[in-house]
């Protein structure tokens, strides 16, 4: 008899965990896949190469949570990631680096005036984390609710909004309300930039750069915090599995269970209570509180027996969205990509490289994917993890990672598994044309499809996110209205995955904020 | 005391009758030989008669009460059909104004979707009825709120709360939403999808698959309840416009046409007239009820105005999407799969699927014109018989995506190839519709903006979007109806609560403008 099971081992349920087992709770935590850290994981899938095969970067992990759980100490060391180069058709670039003088410098040979615009909107982008950084932390407070503290908790973001500049007020609404496209032409010409800088207002949707709502999405990408530094991007060293390793170690460390290759096939609920879980082979388990870090589909739809619960309820968890809209293509490499704009191995390989030569380019790619096909000329990120750190690829060998949008989960003609090699290679074929050496030093590709983030991973529909990041599915509203604070309809079940309050990407808030709320709900 | 108006559409008519009313002696400068703004109906051909650029008109009840428009003439019509979308291939989907009706006849659609039907109504009406508050009240002060402010906070809290939980949380889940996928969330049938969701889309930068144009699917329908449900005038918009000025007239306003305001009067950040074809008018207050861009940008001397409010105003999104098409028809047009006059006799929806009305909208996203154009249309002479000859028709055409600002070509060519689109695509759903035209005349958002004065052609003075609406609209500072310039006030569609010709921005105006002692205080004896 355990007091809490832990169904998945991501990041957010290692967390959850480690949580709950430092105020000491009885934990196990159950993992289906061979190796813990779900999308956060690093995985040899070539000897000696090895490939941070979902999850790539990391900037959003909660500083709290590194010093909390005292990840460091558990060897969690955090590389920076310098900077992100955009290659040009034309053959010019865009490479803006961490040395603000330099990357002014570098605008400015585009446009003066955005060189100029950049500083504000830096100061700008800065004021809106402000505002929005400790809603991460928060229990979403229910709009319907009478209950004192869901009140103060509303009343305190009036206060706090209302504190604002109205310059700031306006910012803010637009921020959540435009298409980042828009947002960005208010302050930049140059069309590589608004490109480069809308990219991080896609990630994980199936929007365009145009669709409003995206402006949100770029910020929530903008509140990356690496040893305070605002807003910076870092890899971990050995990968991003070795977040996860730091956070299990963390969680054993405080007297958690894991274990591996253990895949739940029910959550036992007797009168209207989560009581435990059956695993696939039959056995149960019982503990007092179910934590699942699965998405809700798979949570309620799967592993609960439909009757359990609120017809309303049923149907949310069925509308809300997930709609997998990227997909990644992981390389093992025999020596550096040559970009032509740009010749040799030089610091520009070093940081992120973006394929988003313009926003019409960006956006077409999600013309695609409206009407069911993968973009041919996609939008790609890329990170080669093995100049900043030697030890994931053999010597003077390299690994290379490339994030895809679109492609999208749901496909108008064939199936993913046909078109697997079909969209490796129109990712290639794109990177080529800025690098044409890439073709010639391929050794292995792994090209990762929704369907394999689905299957592979458990991620519904493919979407890293476990949901999508658009307004109707965030805060209060996230997963589901009247559902935002980690309890469910099953007493003693909770949700503590991306796919609650406040989302995806390696953050951990979620996990954090669950554990708060279960410890907060069972203390007497 | 004199109050200057400028510009004569229905929120400039709609203000100057308030304030007179009030006991002030408001005069209106229309720059056109004829009142009326996006509300006219014009002579396309020889006995042919047509709503020039609006056909859909909901002025809202109680501004028609106020100014006794039964009184003045007006007779609004009512058509059993509210909407009807051809298909290619298989029977239309028809909504009825009765909600009844449509669930029947949509058995023939799909028998999920009929059954869906009376929900859905009942839930949207209930959520647009909480927005009746916000729409007939100033947008409230996000800095400062007065009492009012906070009364009108209240009450809609209220009513928000007396939603109950599932239309309260449906409220806020739906507003930032695509309205494809608000569509979606309660029929199957993509047709009907279609037909549903395009009030969202009419005259916006917007997809179907476009966060945001959920909200403005709801105040379409708010602005609906609102008017009564009464969007037909006999005799086209034009007459509504004629009764509205005959009523401000009536009530002591003075109008002049064609006279045209170049310039607003500054003095030490105040406002003291205005110069109109060359002559200065003194007046103690300005309204302006033309769109926010050319007041600010073309009336104002930039000067007087701070550049952060400059730029914020360049920055306001009014770029048009839609071009009209009038057609005089010698005979009424056959439909595929429509049987019968009064199928036709509402709006037809002419994208038979939301794919459709995106692809549609790709083009604009690109400064192109809709190669498959999105067409919602009317046939306003089926109602009111004497708009053309015995037998004869007119058609009345908003053609989506038509972006003012195309990327290649200029207008006065592209108006040729437009018509061609837009006749070979009624063609599809309406064959042989091209023989039985008799005139027709393209109106593009560039004639849109030369000849009615809408900068930027956009229909509704700028988008409805999230961040320019309420408190927002047009820009932060001056959503009350009041600008950053002393004695100036906003009264179009480019302020609060903006669009779908309903009036309010007018009323709301003169409201703002009789609040202050200086001028009700004059009005008293």
């Amino acid at each position: 008899m355990y007091d809490v099971i832990v169904i998945g081992g991501g990041h957010n349920g290692l967390i959850a965990a480690a949580y709950l087992a430092r105020a000491g709770r009885r934990v196990l935590v159950l993992e289906r896949r061979h190796v813990l850290g779900g999308a956060a994981v690093t995985e040899e899938i070539v000897p000696g190469f090895k490939f941070s095969v979902c999850s790539y970067v990391v900037s959003l992990l909660r500083p709290e949570i590194i010093r909390e759980l005292d990840l460091p100490r558990h060897g969690l060391e955090i590389l920076p990631l310098d900077g992100t180069f955009t290659p040009l058709p034309d053959g010019d670039y865009l490479w803006r680096v961490n040395d603000h003088a330099r990357t002014r410098r570098e605008i400015a040979r585009h446009s003066p005036v955005d060189a100029e615009a950049y500083d504000e909107y830096g100061r700008a982008m800065v004021e809106m984390g402000r505002f929005v950084k400790p809603i991460l932390g928060m229990l979403p407070p229910d709009p319907m609710s009478r209950r004192p503290r869901d009140l103060r908790a509303l009343l305190s973001l009036v206060q706090r909004f209302r504190a604002m500049s109205r310059e700031d007020q306006y910012a803010l609404v637009q921020l959540m309300t435009m298409s980042a496209a828009d947002f960005l032409d208010r302050w930049f010409e140059t069309d590589a930039l608004k490109a480069t800088m809308a990219a991080s207002g896609i990630i994980g949707t199936f929007l365009g750069v145009r669709s409003p709502g995206t402006a949100y999405v770029l910020l929530h990408h903008y509140m990356g915090e690496i040893d305070g530094a605002f807003r910076s991007w870092g890899l971990p060293r050995g990968g991003t599995g070795a977040i996860s390793n730091a956070i299990a170690m963390a969680a054993r460390e405080a007297g958690v269970e894991i274990r591996a290759r253990t895949a739940v096939a029910q959550i036992l609920v007797r009168g209207g209570t989560a009581r435990g879980v059956v695993l696939d082979n039959g056995d149960e388990l019982r503990a007092s509180t179910v934590v699942s870090s699965v998405d809700p589909r798979l949570t309620f739809l799967r592993l609960l027996d439909g009757g359990a619960l609120p017809g309303d309820f049923v149907d949310d968890v069925r509308r809300y969205k997930f709609r997998g809209s990227s997909g990644k293509v992981n390389l093992a490499l025999d020596a550096l990509p040559d970009f032509t704009c740009l010749r040799g191995p030089g610091a520009h390989l070093r940081g992120a490289i973006s394929i988003s030569p313009g926003v019409d380019y960006m956006e077409r790619a999600y013309d695609a994917a409206k009407y069911g096909r993968f973009s041919r000329h996609p939008y790609i990120d890329v990170v080669i993890p093995s100049l900043t750190d030697p030890s994931v690829a053999p010597p003077g060998k390299h690994v290379m990672s490339c994030f895809v949008q679109y492609a999208p989960y749901d496909l108008k003609e064939g199936s993913w598994d046909d078109k697997r090699e079909e969209f490796g290679d129109a990712v290639i074929d794109t990177l080529a044309e800025y690098a044409p050496n890439l073709r010639h030093i391929i050794r292995h590709r792994q090209v990762v499809t929704p369907l394999d983030l689905e299957r592979e991973w458990g991620l519904s529909e493919g979407n890293i996110f476990q949901g999508e990041l658009t307004l109707e599915q965030l805060f209060f509203l996230r997963p589901a209205p009247g559902w935002a604070q980690y309890a469910t309809p099953v007493r003693n079940l909770y949700m503590c995955g991306s796919a609650t309050h406040p989302g995806g990407g390696i953050m951990g808030a979620p996990g954090r904020n669950a554990a708060m709320k279960i410890l907060a709900d069972t203390a007497a | 005391m004199r109050v200057v108006i400028i510009g004569g559409g229905h929120n400039g008519l709609t203000a100057a009758f308030y304030l007179a009313k009030a006991g002030m002696t408001p005069l209106v400068l229309e720059q056109r030989d004829e009142v009326g703004g996006g509300a006219v109906t014009g002579e396309l051909h020889p006995g042919f008669r047509c709503p020039t650029l609006g056909h859909h008109v909901s002025l809202r009840s109680d501004i028609a009460a106020d100014m006794q428009l039964a009184r003045h003439g007006v007779e609004f019509l009512q058509t059993p059909v509210d909407a009807c979308v051809p298909s290619a291939g298989g029977p239309p989907a028809v909504l009825y104004r009765d909600d009844r009706r449509t669930a029947d006849a949509l058995r023939s659609v799909n028998a999920k979707d009929a059954a869906a039907y009376a929900a859905y109504r009942a839930s949207l009406t209930a959520v647009c009825r909480v927005l009746g508050p916000l729409l007939t009240s100033p947008a409230p002060a996000i800095d400062e709120p007065d009492a009012r402010d906070v009364w009108t906070l209240l009450r809609t809290a209220q009513r928000f709360r007396a939603l109950g939980r599932r239309n309260a949380y449906a409220l806020l889940r739906w507003a930032p939403m695509p309205v494809a996928d608000f569509a979606a969330e309660w029929f199957d049938s993509d047709l009907l999808r279609a037909l549903v969701a395009a009030p969202g889309l009419s005259g916006t930068m917007f997809g179907p698959r476009s966060a945001g144009s959920a909200l403005v699917l709801l105040l379409h329908e708010a602005g609906r309840l609102l008017g009564g449900g009464l969007s037909r005038v006999r005799g086209g918009p034009g007459a509504l416009t004629q009764a509205m000025a005959a009523a401000a007239r009536a009530a002591g306003a003075d109008i002049q046409t064609g006279a045209r305001v170049e310039r607003l009067v500054v003095n030490a950040g105040r406002v003291s007239g205005v110069v109109a074809n060359g002559r200065e008018i003194p007046a103690a207050a300005v309204v302006s009820a033309i769109d926010p861009k050319t007041t600010f940008l073309t009336l104002v001397n930039p000067g007087d105005l701070s550049p952060d409010f400059l730029l914020k105003m360049r920055n306001y999104r009014a770029s048009g999407t839609v071009a009209k098409v009038n057609l005089a028809l010698s005979a009424l047009p056959a439909f595929t799969g429509v049987a019968g006059e009064e199928l036709l006799s509402g709006r037809i929806h002419i994208g038979p699927g939301l794919d459709y009305l995106e692809r549609a909208f790709d083009h604009a996203k690109y400064g192109e014109i809709s190669t498959d154009p999105w067409l919602d249309v009317t046939i306003p002479s089926i109602a009111d018989a004497d708009l053309a000859p015995r037998g004869a028709h007119v058609m009345s055409i908003y053609a989506h995506y038509a972006p003012y600002a195309l990327r290649a070509g200029g207008w006065p060519e592209v108006k040729e190839l437009l018509l061609k689109r837009v006749l070979s695509t009624l063609d599809r759903f309406a064959p042989d519709i091209e023989r039985l035209v008799v005139a027709a005349d393209v109106i593009s958002p560039v004639d849109l903006e030369a000849r009615y004065g809408f900068h930027g052609g956009h229909i509704f003075h700028g988008e409805l979007a999230l961040d320019q609406l309420v408190s927002m609209r047009p820009v932060p500072g001056c959503a009350r109806h009041e600008g950053p310039i002393a004695g100036l006030y906003l009264s179009s569609a480019g302020t609060h609560p903006g669009g779908f010709m309903s009036g309010g921005s007018g009323k709301l105006a003169a409201r703002r403008i009789l609040s202050i002692p200086t001028f009700s205080g004059r009005t008293r004896p």
